[in-house]
């Protein structure tokens, strides 16, 4: 009784996040594992995983590809899209942080995925010299929120979930640019990317990016709105 | 072929007819050469025994206690149509199925329907088998009426064919009554409270739990989709979703009022009361059957309004979907995660969707079944739950059973639903030569 009391406190006082609470958090049809130091993943990026499977159904050559999550965290999208790929493909996903790798870890083991799911600790691609232009698929649900926005997010969120990956830098782009460029040069022809953003404004930017100053590079270049119609996510292919 | 495995089963347990074993042969030979060859008529003498094998087929196996009806000439004759309409759909749809550029979903709706028409096709290869096999008999009997053995040999195994070819022709006539789509389909259960305030809620409730338990009899899944509970714990509304072979063609008849007298738990002066609990049973629709697009769907969280993504935390994952050309809408919030609760309103949308389609193709199909046994709408009182009398009477099928609690706990619910199967096929079969 008197650990529940403690974390009912923890709750209410300190506003610490449910699913910390109980250790795991309802994702699609997963239940992933999740502790302090790793993000919760959220409702709007399990679409990250139907966009993919869109893609997949339609190009065998997707299903068998190598595809790429980077800033994994509990390894939600990784988990997802890895079993959308079967035994053909593979998922390589990359998260600065440790923990959060060990956590992305004991989530693929937790769905039997070892051997199409493979984590890699670094920096965006640093880990993946080796694929550089052998990528089919990149998705991502980097760090967007501007740093100034940090300290007035939801109380659960600023006290409690780490800001390594939430605060993308002064406009909050800082690591969306990166990626783009990445993308360019880790995708192969025809490879999808799609990446989640802060809303209307970064997508708008990143399309005009991706379309203006990277030019020649990616076509079907599109933003695409989450169910409560913010333009949340960047989407396009590799020219 | 059977026949000729039939003959010499028969002929080498009397080894001396071995003789006649190859005259039989001989027969057949005979006799498909008349067939494949272009003489317009396979030769049947109009002699004595063929006259007597037609009235065999028409009179004499009529008796009331038979175990294979006689279907009568004129049912058999449109039977006829409707098979080889069937024989030549199916290779229609074999030839289609064949080609490559078939759509995946035209292909899906092909396939789906080569299995609706499977069983029946199956039947119709026996039929045609058996219906060679007595032509060949015909031609022997013909062909050697000076020996008299062989002659009755003949004449048995004839009698043989003719029983089967009936039996084949009842099961046949089974499959061709119109069959609802939808019998084999999972369901969708909708239970709500109706005249009577808190009591009718209460048995609203208990209702839903005797369809729960019912379903878990029949191996059945059940699971609860939404309920709207009522101040002391009663059901105002309740919907469940039940999955198993059949669970709709046994269910379909149950949409309609039921109608409890009884005293009320609110009842203070112990007087009985009437209320009424209507019941809706919809067939669960996958997505071939109703053409959902996407674009026709609008779906929404009850986040609208912050920033979302990244800057909130909340374990609140419900979905509303909206059907846009019906204005159907949906709320899913049990689930949870939010692409579950897609999942589920998804499957809820298209389940209202597809009966919304079958009761616009209901009323302008034929009478069938609908009007007398009431499937479907919901008017009128279908069935009376009489607590004082401990019995539960249908009205429909005129059944009483009088163990109450029996039927609340699902046991015998079987009672009323063969009940109103039988009847069901009693008024096809009535209706089925008059259908044309």
């Amino acid at each position: 009784m008197e650990e529940l009391y403690a974390l009912w406190k923890q709750r209410i006082e300190e506003r610490r996040p449910f699913q910390y609470i109980v250790g795991c958090e309802h994702w699609r049809d997963l239940v992933l594992s999740v502790q302090e130091g790793v993000l919760i993943p959220r409702p709007e990026t399990e679409l990250i995983v139907d966009m993919a499977n869109e893609v997949i159904l339609k190009d065998k050559e997707m299903k068998q590809g190598v595809w790429v999550d980077l800033g994994t965290g509990s390894g939600a999208l990784a988990i997802g899209i890895g079993r959308l790929l079967g035994n053909e493909g593979r998922v390589i996903a990359t998260d600065l942080s440790p923990i959060a790798a060990s956590v992305a870890a004991f989530n693929v083991q937790r769905y039997n995925l070892q051997d199409v799911v493979e984590i890699r600790t670094g920096s965006w691609f640093e880990p993946l010299d080796e694929f550089k232009g052998k990528i089919v698929g990149l998705v991502s649900n980097p760090p967007y929120i501007p740093s100034g926005d940090i300290t007035g997010l939801q109380a659960e969120v600023v006290r409690h979930e780490p800001k390594l990956a939430l605060d993308g830098g002064a406009n909050g782009l800082d690591d969306l640019l990166n990626i783009c460029k990445g993308a360019a040069s880790f995708l192969k022809a025809g490879g999808f990317f799609i990446f989640e953003t802060n809303g209307a404004k970064q997508s708008k930017f990143l399309v005009d990016f991706l379309n203006i100053q990277m030019e020649g590079s990616f076509q079907y270049v599109n933003s695409v709105s989450d169910f409560a119609g913010i333009q949340r996510f960047v989407t396009g292919f590799r020219k | 072929m059977r026949s000729r495995r039939g003959l010499l089963l028969f002929l080498c347990r009397n080894g001396n007819w071995f003789v006649k074993y190859q005259t039989v042969q001989k027969c057949f030979h005979n006799h498909h050469h008349l067939l494949s060859s272009t003489t317009p008529k396979p030769c049947f003498p109009s002699s004595t025994n063929t006259t007597t094998l037609f009235n065999h087929r028409s009179y004499s196996t009529s008796g009331a206690a038979e175990m294979n009806p006689q279907i009568s000439n004129d049912l058999i004759k449109i039977m006829e149509n409707r098979l080889s309409a069937i024989e030549q759909r199916n290779n229609y749809l074999q030839n289609f199925m064949s080609q490559p550029e078939a759509s995946p979903s035209e292909y899906s709706r092909a396939n789906k329907e080569l299995r609706k028409i499977r069983s029946s096709m199956e039947l119709i290869t026996q039929l045609r088998a058996k219906q060679k096999e007595i032509d060949g008999l015909k031609s022997l009997i013909a062909e050697c009426p000076e020996d008299k053995d062989m002659h009755d040999m003949a004449v048995e195994e004839m009698d043989e064919a003719i029983e089967e070819e009936n039996r084949i022709h009842n099961l046949l006539l089974k499959s061709l009554l119109p069959k609802d789509d939808a019998d084999e389909r999972d369901c969708i259960l909708e239970v709500r409270a109706g005249t009577g305030g808190e009591e009718a809620s209460l048995f609203a409730m208990e209702i839903f739990r005797m369809y729960e338990r019912y379903s878990h009899k029949q191996g059945w899944k059940f699971e609860v989709v939404d309920v709207m509970e009522s101040d002391l714990k009663g059901f105002k509304e309740a919907s469940g979703a039940i999955s198993g072979s059949g669970a709709f063609g046994r269910l379909k008849f149950e949409s309609g009022t039921h109608r409890v007298q009884r005293v009320p738990l609110t009842e203070k002066a112990g007087r009985v009361h009437t209320s009424a609990v209507t019941v809706a049973i919809l067939p669960q629709a996958d997505e071939v059957d109703v053409q959902l697009r996407n674009e026709d769907l609008k779906i929404d969280t009850y986040r609208s309004g912050g920033s979302g993504g990244q800057h909130a935390n909340t374990t609140n994952s419900a979905v509303r979907m909206t059907h846009i050309p019906t204005g159907l809408t949906v709320a899913i919030q049990d689930e949870r995660s939010q692409h579950m609760n897609k999942a589920k309103a998804l499957k809820v949308i298209c389940a209202k969707l597809y009966e919304l389609e079958r009761s616009r193709l209901h009323t302008s199909r034929s009478k069938l079944r609908s009007e007398q046994i009431g499937s479907g709408d919901r008017s009128g009182r279908i069935r009376t739950y009489n607590f004082p009398q401990g019995r539960v009477t249908d009205h429909r099928v005129g059944i009483t059973h009088h163990s109450i609690d029996d039927v609340m706990q699902g046991e015998n619910l079987d009672v009323f639903i063969d009940g109103l199967l039988l009847k069901q096929e009693m008024d096809a079969i009535a209706s089925f030569g008059s259908d044309e």
